[in-house]
C-alpha cells in the first residue's frame, strides 16, 4: 500500500525521491495545490476521510508519514 | 506611538525594558501585559475595552471547549466502542456550536466596526439606483488599532483548541498577553498561540545576545523605513494624487515606487517589531522572505506577508479543501470532466474564499477586493497553465533551475506584483483602472532620463539615497536568498567590523533618513488595516 502512496506522489511530481525525502512540506517541495490533489487521491484510493485537523505538515512531510496517517484514518473508519 | 517614532524608540521601549529587568521574574509577564495595554490605550484610548472584551470571549470559548472535551473523555472512558463513537459525535456537535459562536462574535465585532459603513454606503447606492431612498445611516465608528491582527490570532487560537492541536489556556493573563503583546499589535506578524505561549511566560532576564540582536534588527528596520520608504512616499503621493495629469512611463514609475515603498515600509516595520520582541528574548515569526526573488505569484505569497498567508491557508484554504461540499464536487468532476478540470475546479473553489478574504481583510474598499480577486485569477491561471508550461519546457529543453529561465520568471512575477500594487494603492477602483489604462497612453522610455522623474516630488539627492538604500537592501536580501544571512554573520564578526557596521547604519538613518523641512512623519501603512 505504501507503494500506492508513492505512485500517487509520483503522479504529482516525478522528480522527487519519495523513499528518502522527509521534508516535503517544510522545504516547500509539495505546495498547497499539490496537497489538496493528494487529499482527493488518498480519499479516492483508500476510502479514508481526511479532515481539516489532519492538514498539518507532520502528516505530509514524507511518504512514510502520509502512509502512517492513512493507516490511522483507516482505523478511525 | 508608532514603532519608528522617538516616543516609542527612546522612551516607551527603554522604559519597558528597564521595568521588565527590575521586576521579579514572576512579575515580568505582568510588566509586558500592562505595557501592552498602555501601548494600546496610547493609540486607541477607550477602545481598549474591545481588546479586553475579545480576549475574555476567546478565553471563555477556549475554556468551554476544554470543558466539553474533558466531559467527552470521561463519558467515553468505560463504554463500548460503538457507543463511544456516538458520544464523541454528540460532543463534537456541541464543540462546533461553541466554536462557531466564538468566531461569529469576533467576526461580527470586526465586521461592524470596520465594514459597516462600506456595506451601508453600497447598499444605499444600490437602492437609490433602483429608485428607492437610502435607508441605512452611516455611523462614526472608531476602529481599535490592530483589531484585524488580534481577531485573526484569536480565531486561530479557538480553532486550534477545537482541532485538538493544543490545550486551551487556563491562565487568562497569558492569553491576554498573547493577543495584546505590544511589538506585534500594530502590524503583526499574525502569530499562533502554540508558537508563542512558552516564550511569553518565561520571564527570563534580558540577555546581551538578545539585546544586540534586537538592536541591530531595529536599526535595519529604521534604515529601510526612514531612508527609502519615507522618501518614496513623496513621489508616490505626487503620482497617485495627481494621476489624471500623468500617463505612460510615469504611472509605471509610480507603481514601482509604491511597491518598493510598501516593501521597505512594511518589512522595515516588521524588522522593528521582531527586533523589539527579541530584546525581551521573544522570537516572533518572520513575515518576509525575499519576495522579489519569487518565480511566480504563488511563490510571491509564500514570501510576502507570510503570516497572513499561513493563517489563510491553515484556517480557510485547508478547511474548505477538505469540506464535504468540495469533496463531493471533486468526486463528481473527476467522473464527469476528468482529472485536469477537477483540479482546476477544486483550486478555484478553495482559492476564492482565501483571496476574497485577503482583499477584504485589508480594508473596506472595492480596490482591495479587486486586489484579492486579481491574485485569485492569476493563481488560477497558474494552475490551468501548469501542464502547458511543463510541455513547453520539455519541448524547448528548458531546465527549470537554469539562471536565465529563473530571471525570466522573476521578471514576469515583478510585472504581476507592480500591477497588483497599482490597484492596491489607488484611492478608488475607478482611479486604479484609469491609471492602468493610461499606462498604454504616451508611453515613452525617455521619461527615465529627460528630467521628468525630478518633477515628481524628489530631488537628485533623494533619488541617490533611495537607489543606495535599495542596493544595500538588495545585496543583503540576495545573500540571504543564498543562505548567507548577513545579520547572523555580522553578530559573529569581530568587534571592530561589527561596530563599524552599527555606526554606519546609525549614521545612515540620521543623515539619510527622511525628516526635517520638506518631509513629514509617515504613518505605518499596515497599521491602517
Amino acid at each position: 500500500m505504501m507503494e500506492k502512496v508513492i505512485e500517487i506522489l509520483m503522479d504529482i511530481d516525478d522528480s522527487v525521491d519519495y523513499e528518502t525525502e522527509e521534508r516535503l512540506i517544510d522545504d516547500r517541495i509539495l505546495d498547497s495545490f499539490g496537497l489538496i490533489s493528494l487529499v482527493a487521491e488518498f480519499e479516492n484510493e483508500f476510502g479514508v476521510r481526511i479532515e481539516a485537523t489532519d492538514m498539518i505538515p507532520a502528516n505530509f512531510n514524507s511518504a512514510r508519514a502520509m502512509w502512517a496517517m492513512i493507516q490511522r484514518l483507516m482505523e478511525r473508519c | 506611538m508608532a514603532y519608528h517614532t522617538n516616543l516609542y524608540l527612546f522612551l516607551f521601549l527603554p522604559a519597558v525594558l528597564l521595568l521588565y529587568q527590575m521586576a521579579p521574574r514572576r512579575w515580568r509577564s505582568g510588566v509586558l501585559l500592562c505595557s501592552s495595554y498602555l501601548f494600546f490605550a496610547s493609540i486607541s484610548k477607550g477602545l481598549v475595552i474591545y481588546l479586553a472584551g475579545s480576549t475574555l470571549l476567546t478565553y471563555g470559548t477556549g475554556l468551554a471547549l476544554l470543558h466539553l472535551k474533558q466531559k467527552c473523555s470521561s463519558e467515553t472512558a468505560e463504554v463500548a466502542r460503538a457507543q463511544a463513537q456516538n458520544i464523541r459525535e454528540k460532543f463534537r456537535k456541541k464543540e462546533k456550536l461553541v466554536l462557531l459562536a466564538g468566531i461569529f462574535s469576533l467576526v461580527f465585532l470586526l465586521g461592524y466596526l470596520k465594514y459597516y459603513n462600506f456595506f451601508a454606503d453600497n447598499l444605499n447606492r444600490l437602492v437609490e439606483r433602483a429608485g428607492g431612498a437610502s435607508f441605512l445611516s452611516l455611523k462614526r465608528l472608531a476602529v481599535p488599532v490592530g483589531i484585524s491582527f488580534y481577531t485573526l490570532e484569536a480565531i486561530g487560537y479557538m480553532m486550534d483548541v477545537y482541532w485538538d492541536r493544543m490545550i486551551a489556556e487556563r491562565r487568562p493573563w497569558k492569553l491576554a498577553l498573547f493577543l495584546s503583546f505590544f511589538p506585534k499589535m500594530m502590524e503583526g506578524p499574525i502569530c499562533s498561540y502554540s508558537a508563542l505561549s512558552e516564550q511569553l511566560g518565561t520571564g527570563d532576564a534580558l540577555k546581551a545576545e538578545n539585546l544586540t540582536h534586537g538592536f541591530v534588527r531595529i536599526l535595519w528596520g529604521l534604515f529601510k523605513k526612514m531612508v527609502v520608504a519615507d522618501r518614496l512616499y513623496l513621489m508616490v503621493n505626487t503620482v497617485f494624487d495627481n494621476y489624471k495629469g500623468y500617463s505612460g512611463m510615469v504611472i509605471v514609475i509610480g507603481a514601482i515606487a509604491y511597491t518598493i515603498q510598501l516593501y521597505m515600509e512594511f518589512s522595515g516595520s516588521i524588522d522593528i517589531v521582531i527586533g523589539s520582541g527579541r530584546l525581551f528574548g521573544i522570537v516572533l515569526p518572520e513575515n518576509f522572505r525575499q519576495p522579489f526573488c519569487a518565480v511566480n505569484a504563488a511563490d510571491f505569497w509564500r514570501r510576502w506577508h507570510i503570516s497572513l498567508g499561513v493563517w489563510l491557508k491553515t484556517y480557510v484554504f485547508y478547511p474548505v479543501s477538505v469540506s464535504e461540499y468540495v469533496k463531493k464536487w471533486n468526486r463528481f468532476a473527476r467522473k464527469r470532466f476528468g482529472k485536469y478540470w477537477a483540479k482546476v475546479g477544486l483550486s478555484a473553489l478553495c482559492l476564492f474564499p482565501v483571496w476574497f478574504l485577503n482583499g477584504l481583510w485589508h480594508g473596506a474598499k472595492w480596490s482591495y477586493l479587486f486586489y484579492g480577486m486579481y491574485y485569485f485569477v492569476i493563481l488560477l491561471i497558474g494552475v490551468m497553465a501548469e501542464p502547458l508550461g511543463s510541455q513547453v519546457r520539455k519541448v524547448l529543453h528548458v531546465k527549470e533551475n537554469s539562471r536565465w529561465w529563473r530571471c525570466l520568471q522573476i521578471g514576469k512575477t515583478w510585472l504581476i506584483i507592480f500591477t497588483g500594487e497599482l490597484f492596491f494603492r489607488a484611492d478608488t477602483l475607478r482611479a486604479g483602472l484609469a491609471m492602468f489604462g493610461s499606462i498604454f497612453r504616451d508611453f515613452d522610455f525617455a521619461t527615465l532620463w529627460n528630467g521628468t522623474i525630478l518633477n515628481l516630488g524628489l530631488g537628485r539627492a533623494d533619488l541617490l539615497a533611495i537607489v543606495l538604500g535599495c542596493i544595500v537592501v538588495g545585496i543583503v536580501g540576495s545573500l540571504k536568498e543564498r543562505n548567507r544571512p548577513v545579520l547572523d554573520g555580522l553578530l559573529q564578526a569581530r568587534m571592530p567590523l561589527r561596530w563599524a557596521v552599527y555606526c554606519t547604519l546609525i549614521l545612515a538613518v540620521v543623515i539619510l533618513g527622511a525628516y526635517g523641512s520638506g518631509y513629514q512623519e509617515v504613518d505605518l501603512i499596515y497599521a491602517g488595516f
